[in-house]
């Protein structure tokens, strides 16, 4: 299926343009923007991104770890310090939070990655440069006998130009 | 990257193949503008002579370690001396990035976009140089991993219990979080400069932006990250500088040993880092002609948080000394009236002049939208806040518990090409940055003009 | 099991290390090659310990020389040696540097045209000095330091055996008017004996006997007896010292006069006086005396004298009250051109009082020779008249310890053929045509006596490092290499054999002599009594040569003694015990006299003589008269690798502008001339080990009143530790804590220090708790500041038990010498001003009529709850089960927190590799092989001697029992004089340092308020107060 890419100026068409293509049951659509836009967002999928979960599991991990790893060392062998019991929970919670943040941290972008299906080799051939300047473009596989139909639909959403990407 | 052109109509190919200049928004060609031009003369001679800089303090760093600590002017009991204030003024200056990036993007703070990414980067590059001292403080370097929790056979770990363990566990996180921060809010102005360059520059940002394409559900994740990493980075950002001042806080020096110094820190992390981002990127934003990106508004609002930090920095001075006075003991006592009247009478009041008095000046408006004003104020604070790290470490020192051992500090000449290294590690770390990177955040800028152009456009799009 | 396994290993390590080690031994040259047949004394790792004699100063005490795997490692004292029961003074810790000392001369040197020496065989030097000798024949003379009585004997024999002009004995600080006025008293010509350990009021017209006196050691120990606060109630012992300077010993009275320098003799015969009048004394004295001493009344005295009446009145009331009093005579520094009327005077106070024959012996003369000054100077013009041809030098540096006035330097070069004996190079040495080096007492045999009934042995402890021979031995060569009826006339055999002959022949098991170190005796002494002529003394105030307002006091260093220990490193770095000024000189003015002259602390002055000038730094102090400037004598040496700032002048040599003059009865004078001063507008920063005398309030150093004895019950207080009452107290009598104070820093600190105390600031503990619950060992020490007197031998010590490197005088500068143990002095309680002088260390007020000086030692506490302990990251640092705070040095990565801290700050930092430039070879030999030395960049402390711990430990194992009490101790607390340091488990409820600390009243712990519960427990100073009338 060839692949129709409409070029926008403002994210509400492109929103208004989602929506319609979704309605029309193109589901097999993406869009390119220069910058994050929350209606564009809702219109391609207004489920909330799942980059939480891997945050959330990172944080748990990190605190367990930070007592984990103090209190084993402390009691592997044990010495007095300073008249201090073996294993003091104050002061291990200092590297215990630490390690919350860091793993934390490291799982969100793990999560970043995971999620946006990153890294990719090569780029879709529907992606262009001027998307990453301050143009919209949305790209949907439409059959051969739809291709006018949606073409239409674009401009009349303000669609500036809608180029055609053979499959 | 671009597409193959369709065999049906060239038309096509020749309207989706990418054109920098023509059809490129502003905002792209004034940032790439910044970093992609061949450095200009000015730009090099700065670079040569902090590589010159750099040389110098490295050179003296090695001597150190082959003849002993003994060239710094350490004297009994001083045994922490110049290194350290270092140390604790470049962690202090690494907060303002993460500050700046994360808890303003929490508050919605949009006029933050313009300095944030410089702010980010200055953030790392501090931790860096400020990472560097603790190398340079120990007596013997070329054991300091022993301050790691490595397995080894014979059961040697660490002492969790030691503040200097938390510094270094704080430390390590916060770089890897701030590079983390920095990389995640790179990525599309990477895929940006990658669509714009060739050459070297192409393979670079190519390989580096992931084949980042703004697809709708990359942005998605982007936004939500971007948000977590801030609500990690902030209680972060307020930690390390907490932990930094517990190195002092949890001894029993008269002078360290108060409850205030958590947030005292942290207070004055926030300020001396505001200063040295003013201080950096007024010259940069008249060297590069960025004026109508950064403009006096971004200024005059850090210049607000200048105030407001001072008040606190001064609050804290206020009230170490009265504590001081209340506690009733002699040694806390006598500790600070000789930081005020003793040997170190000078560092004193140039910390309490320059950090409490000065930025007072930020009152009025006048001076908050001067630049040469904001200028001139922002140096002398990252004086002040140098020698505010030097009073409460040496002077407290200096007197402690048993007068048969109160000393006397002096910096020395191989201490002092050490510091003025690590200023040249940093200025070339950024000078570096500068024509490596865009030093504004792209798409955040962009996001705010295509917002405001859209509304119109919106607006007609509705009525249709 | 791993650890086994470990263990294995290191046992295997352990012997091969050890036999290599052994290797090195007591040759020099380094072979790494194992003994093939061992000696059977020699055990390697285990030390042997000889009985020998220390002849660094007159008092001769005994030695035991620890050696391991055959090298001398540490000096100690000999517990059965009568005179030093075991301690050693830091001169005589130090003197084990004169064996390893890196600059001593290879072998025989003679000085060649190009005027260098350079060295020659044994044969050839032999040969030549016998050539010469024949030459000079009569016109040979000798010219050097006291010898054992045996050593002497001999070289009378040489001198008559070849001929020779004679011998001349030559001593600086030699008692020689005090052995004049005891012949003019008594009709015996010998250094009379004086005992404090039985006294109960003793006067010191500045003997000085703790510091330079004629056995400060012994006399140390003696003191303490006598004032023992644990026997307070029953014997309360003063202590008045006389003298125009707080010396140390004066930092020790209970009671100061600042006589007027010279007139001590008319203070002791108006304090006769009193004593008689007021029914003291003998009847003897009474009949006798009264009228003489009448025209001596308190009034006329005290004109002269600057001591009131009513003092003198009252202290020869007390006097004639006392049932055992003792009266010291001056020592060098007060000796003036009157100084044998002088010592008269106070030899007949003791006479009155009836302590001669008591305290005070006058044994018989022995007839050896004794030092003469009078002799000295004859033999001196001699050499200008170009009577001497041959001039023999040893065991003396006349070159820098007589006065240019004396034209020694001159003379010297009238003299065709200067031989030296000295083993290293001196400023004497350096005039020498040839140089025949002696042994040092380390590797040579000897004997000494320093009083009848005392006869010690000294032995070689190691073989000698470099190719020297023994003086004796040299001087006999020499006389056979004469040939004919010369070598006919002298004794077959060495000096061993000689040495031995003469011991058997007195009737003396040699070998048992030897390994007890000597004969000791007590020898009933025959009564004396009173020559009629004696009344002839004439006492009056001697005159100062010169003009000037100030009298210039020439005062023997307490270390440093006459300067020959100025090039041990280990003296020049601890320090002076008063000032606390090392590697330099400096001059003590009264604060009133440093305004005068518009100086202060570090103003270098220029003090003008009628003999010359010298410009020195001053050090204003409260203990000086104002009409008096006081530099010691010792320093300002040109030659010696850690005397002389590398070939220039180390500080000033007072002796350079004193006139060359004697006493009476020809002894010398040091008193004798006055000064003019002027600033010059110099400053020199001192070197100094401490900051500060003013101890600020803090609890470091505590005093209890005598009334907290006699008032009952010591108050009532809820701690456990009696600390606080004593701090209570201590702070109380300091000073009334005034409300108005408050608003100035610290006044209001003394309130809270005297409350707080009473209040819960100190939490209450129990040292011995703080080890392994299953641990048998509780390490603690006690240290009584009543019984210390800051005379620095436990710093000594502990340098040299514990390989502590010296560092030299720029890195003491900025304050990093290494001591792990140092004195710290405190003036009193101390202000509570918040203001200090940040380059000045001194306290205006330094004791007054009734000085309050507490010398107090400061080592590692090995706390319960150590401050050190938490705050390093990489547990270089930790408690151990026995309650040690332990250093794991290559565990160390030098972050140097512990340091910081340390509120006792005793932890000291590797800035450099101190162990590479602080032992020139072949100093390395005399390491002690039990301790690390430690390397660049690593912090280290005191360890409370963890390595003789360890050793006690191996023995007790393997008698299967626990060590016991008094089995184990450190270097500091072997080496006191005083016991004022003891070391013992806290958990042996039988052992001192617990009965000790258990003091109700004295018992405190340093800084206490801080809980970290420090394994050390002080004692507090007991202030008697003045003598009461």
């Amino acid at each position: 299926m060839p692949t129709l890419v409409g070029v926008f100026d403002s994210p509400l068409d492109v929103a208004e343009t989602v929506k319609r293509l979704k309605g029309r049951g193109f589901a097999k659509l993406e869009v390119y923007s220069p910058a994050p836009f929350e209606e564009v967002e809702q219109a391609v999928d207004p489920k909330p991104s799942r980059v939480r979960l891997f945050t959330l599991i990172g944080g748990l991990l990190g605190v367990a770890t930070g007592y984990a790893m103090t209190i084993w060392m402390s009691l592997d062998w044990p010495i007095v310090i300073g008249g201090k019991p073996f294993a003091a929970i104050p002061p291990y919670t200092v590297i215990a939070f630490e390690l919350t943040i860091l793993f934390g941290g490291i799982f969100t972008l793990l999560g970043l990655l995971a999620v946006g299906r990153l890294p990719t080799l090569r780029l879709d051939p529907a992606y262009s440069a001027r998307f990453s300047g301050d143009e919209f473009g949305v790209a949907v596989e439409v059959p051969e006998r739809d291709v006018a139909e949606v073409d239409g639909l674009m401009r009349a959403h303000h669609a500036k130009e809608v180029n055609l990407v053979p499959a | 990257m671009t597409p193959p052109p369709p065999p049906s109509s060239g038309s096509v190919a020749a309207m989706i193949r990418p054109t920098p200049q023509l059809g490129d928004s502003q905002i792209n060609r004034d940032v790439m503008s910044v970093f992609m031009e061949r450095p200009g003369l000015g730009w090099l001679l700065l670079l040569g002579l902090c590589l010159a800089g750099l040389g110098a303090g490295a050179v003296t760093w090695i001597y150190q370690i082959y003849k002993g600590l003994g060239i710094a002017g350490y004297a009994h009991p001083i045994f922490w001396g110049a290194y350290i204030v270092t140390f604790v003024f470049w962690v202090g200056i690494a907060h303002a990035g993460t500050l700046i990036s994360a808890i303003l993007y929490l508050f919605r703070a949009k006029w933050r976009n313009a300095i944030n990414r410089s702010a980010e980067a200055m953030t790392i590059f501090a931790v860096f140089t400020a990472q560097l001292f603790l190398g340079i403080h120990v007596g013997r370097i070329w054991k300091a991993y022993f301050i790691l929790p490595y397995p080894n056979q014979r059961a040697l770990w660490v002492n969790f219990k030691s503040p200097l363990l938390w510094d270094t566990f704080a430390i390590s996180t916060y770089t890897l979080i701030s590079i983390i921060f920095f990389y995640v809010g790179l990525l599309p102005d990477l895929a940006i400069a990658r669509d714009r360059s060739t050459g070297w520059r192409k393979v670079l940002y190519g390989a580096l932006s992931l084949g980042w394409q703004g697809t709708a559900r990359q942005w998605k994740s982007h936004t939500r990250t971007t948000l977590h990493l801030s609500g990690l980075a902030t209680p972060l950002v307020l930690s390390v500088h907490s932990v930094v001042s517990w190195d002092f806080a949890m001894s029993i020096v008269p002078g360290w040993h108060a409850t205030i110094f958590a947030p005292y820190f942290v207070a004055g992390a926030i300020f001396s880092g505001f200063a040295m981002v003013l201080t950096v990127m007024i010259p940069v934003r008249r060297i590069f002609g960025l004026e109508h990106i950064i403009t006096n508004y971004h200024f005059e609002n850090m210049c607000r948080f200048l105030l407001l930090t001072s008040l606190i920095v001064g609050y804290a001075y206020g009230i170490e000394y009265f504590i001081a006075w209340y506690s009733g003991v002699e040694a806390e006592r006598t500790s600070f009236w000789l930081r005020a009247f003793g040997p170190y009478w000078i560092s004193t009041w140039t910390m309490i002049i320059c950090n409490g008095v000065v930025p007072q000046i930020f009152w009025f408006k006048w001076a908050r939208t001067h630049i040469p004003t904001i200028f001139v104020v922002s140096t002398l604070i990252n004086i002040g806040m140098w020698f505010e790290r030097y009073v409460i470490i040496i002077t407290s020192l200096s007197r402690e518990y048993v007068p048969a051992v109160w000393g006397h500090y002096m910096v020395s000449i191989p201490e002092l090409l050490i510091v003025i290294g690590s200023f040249c590690f940093f200025s070339t770390l950024f000078l570096v940055f500068l024509k490596l990177f865009p030093v504004i955040p792209i798409s955040e800028v962009k996001e705010l003009e295509i917002h405001a152009r859209s509304h119109a456009h919106g607006a007609h799009s509705e009525a249709h | 099991m791993p650890e086994l396994d470990r263990r294995e290993f290191l046992k295997v390590v352990g012997a091969s290390a050890g036999a290599a080690a052994t290797a090195a031994c007591s040759d020099p040259v380094d072979k790494l090659i194992p003994y093939l047949i061992q000696p059977e004394e020699i055990t390697p790792g285990i030390p042997v310990f000889y009985a020998s004699t220390c002849l660094e100063c007159s008092a001769g005490c005994g030695l035991h020389v620890k050696t391991r795997e055959g090298r001398p490692i540490k000096l100690e004292g000999n517990p059965d040696h009568p005179v030093n029961r075991g301690a050693l003074c830091a001169l005589g810790q130090a003197s084990i540097g004169r064996t390893y000392h890196p600059d001593r001369f290879p072998g025989p040197m003679r000085r060649g045209p190009d005027g260098r020496l350079a060295p020659i065989s044994w044969d050839e030097a032999i040969a030549l000095l016998a050539a010469e000798l024949k030459k000079a024949g009569n016109r040979t003379w000798m010219l050097g330091g006291e010898t054992g009585p045996t050593a002497s004997a001999l070289i009378d024999r040489w001198i008559e055996a070849v001929g020779a002009g004679g011998r001349v004995v030559y001593e600086p600080f030699a008692p020689e008017a005090l052995v004049s006025a005891s012949r003019t008293l008594f009709g015996v010509a010998s250094e009379p004996v004086f005992d404090l350990s039985g006294a109960d009021l003793v006067i010191d017209f500045g003997s000085d006997f703790l510091e330079s006196g004629l056995s400060p050691t012994e006399h140390a120990r003696q003191l303490a007896a006598a004032r023992d606060a644990g026997a307070e109630q029953g014997r309360r012992m003063r202590l008045v010292y006389v003298g125009p300077r707080l010396s140390l010993t004066g930092s020790n009275a209970d009671e100061w006069l600042a006589a007027k320098p010279g007139t001590e003799g008319l203070l002791a015969l108006a304090l006769a006086q009193v004593a008689l009048a007021e029914g003291g004394g003998t009847e003897a004295a009474r009949a006798a005396l009264s009228g003489a001493l009448a025209r001596y009344d308190a009034a006329s005295v005290a004109a002269i004298t600057g001591v009131s009446a009513e003092t003198i009145t009252r202290i020869g009331r007390a006097l004639a009250r006392a049932k055992a009093p003792v009266a010291l005579p001056p020592g060098a520094a007060l000796a003036s051109r009157r100084a044998t009327a002088t010592c008269g005077a106070v030899l007949l106070l003791d006479w009155a009082l009836g302590a001669v024959g008591k305290s005070v012996k006058c044994p018989p003369d022995d007839g050896r020779r004794r030092p003469s000054y009078r002799e000295t100077l004859a033999l001196v013009d001699q050499m200008k008249t170009g009577k001497v041809g041959v001039l023999l030098i040893h065991g003396a540096n006349p070159v820098y310890s007589l006065p240019p006035a004396a034209g020694f330097v001159e003379a010297l070069a009238q003299v065709p053929f200067v031989v030296s004996f000295a083993s290293t190079p001196d400023e004497t040495s350096a005039h020498a045509h040839l140089v025949l080096p002696d042994l040092t007492p380390l590797e040579s045999w000897g004997d000494a006596s320093p009083r009848p009934g005392v006869r010690s042995l000294v032995q070689p402890t190691v073989r000698p490092l470099r190719d020297g021979r023994a003086l004796v031995d040299t001087l006999l060569d020499a006389g056979r290499a004469m040939g004919g009826e010369v070598a006919a006339r002298l004794p077959e055999g060495s000096f061993r054999n000689l040495l031995e002959q003469a011991w058997r022949d007195s009737g003396v098991d040699f070998v048992q002599a030897l390994a007890r170190g000597g004969v000791f005796e007590e020898v009933r002494h025959a009564s004396v009594s009173l020559a009629t002529d004696s009344l002839q003394l004439e006492v009056v105030e001697p005159l100062l040569e010169g003009e000037g307002e100030w009298a210039l006091l020439a005062f023997p260093s307490p270390l440093l003694h006459d300067g020959r220990g100025a090039d041990l490193p280990w003296l020049q770095e601890i320090g002076d015990p008063v000032t606390k000024i090392t590697w330099s000189s400096w001059a003590e003015i009264s604060p009133r006299t440093a305004e005068k002259l518009g100086v202060s602390y570090g103003d270098v002055i220029a003090v003008e003589t009628v003999a010359g000038a010298l410009e020195v730094p001053v050090f204003p102090r409260g203990g000086v008269r104002d009409d008096v400037i006081a530099i010691a004598v010792g320093q300002g040496h040109t030659v010696g690798r850690w005397a002389s700032r590398s070939g220039e002048r180390r500080g000033v040599n007072v002796i350079e502008v004193l006139p060359s003059l004697t006493d009476e009865s020809g002894g010398r004078a040091w008193l004798v001339a006055k000064a003019r001063a002027r600033k010059t507008g110099g400053f020199f920063r001192f070197a100094i080990a401490q900051q500060s005398q003013d101890q600020r309030g803090r609890r470091l150093g505590l005093a209890v009143p005598l009334a907290a004895f006699t008032g009952g019950a010591p108050p009532a207080t809820e701690n456990g530790w009696a600390g606080a009452t004593g701090a209570a107290i201590a702070g109380g009598a300091a000073r009334p804590h005034g409300g108005e104070q408050h608003d100035e820093p610290g006044a209001a600190a003394a309130e809270g220090h005297g409350e707080a105390h009473a209040h819960s600031v100190i939490k209450p503990f129990d040292p011995a708790k703080d080890s392994a619950p299953e641990s048998a060992y509780r390490w603690g020490m006690t240290i009584d500041v009543d019984r210390c007197t800051g005379c620095s031998a436990c710093v000594a010590a502990c340098y040299i038990e514990n390989n502590v490197p010296v560092v030299g005088e720029e890195q003491v500068r900025s304050g990093r010498h290494m001591a792990w143990l140092r004195i710290e002095r405190w003036i009193g309680d101390g202000s509570l001003e918040g203001g200090e002088h940040p380059w000045n260390p001194v306290v205006p007020d330094d004791g007054g009529p009734a000085p309050d000086v507490r010398h107090v030692p400061q080592l590692c506490q090995h706390c319960g709850a150590a401050p050190c302990e938490p705050v390093c990251p990489v547990i270089a640092t930790y408690h151990s089960d026995e309650g040690l705070n332990g250093m794991i040095y290559n565990r160390c990565i030098g972050t140097r927190y512990c340091s910081n801290n340390c509120p006792y700050k005793v932890r000291r930092f590797n800035w450099y590799d101190f162990h590479v430039e602080g032992w020139p070879e072949p100093m390395p030999l005399m390491l002690n092989p039990d301790v690390t030395v430690r390397g660049q960049g690593v912090m280290e402390k005191c360890t409370f001697c963890v390595q003789r711990v360890a050793a006690a430990r191996q023995t007790a194992k393997d008698e299967g029992r626990p060590i016991a009490d008094g089995e184990v101790t450190t270097a500091c607390a072997q080496a006191c004089p005083t016991e004022a340091i003891r070391f013992g488990n806290l958990r042996d409820p039988e052992s001192a340092v617990v009965k000790k600390s258990a003091d109700p009243v004295r018992s405190y712990h340093a800084l206490h308020e801080l809980n970290t519960r420090p394994a050390i427990t002080y004692l507090a100073q007991v202030k008697r107060g003045p003598v009461e009338g």
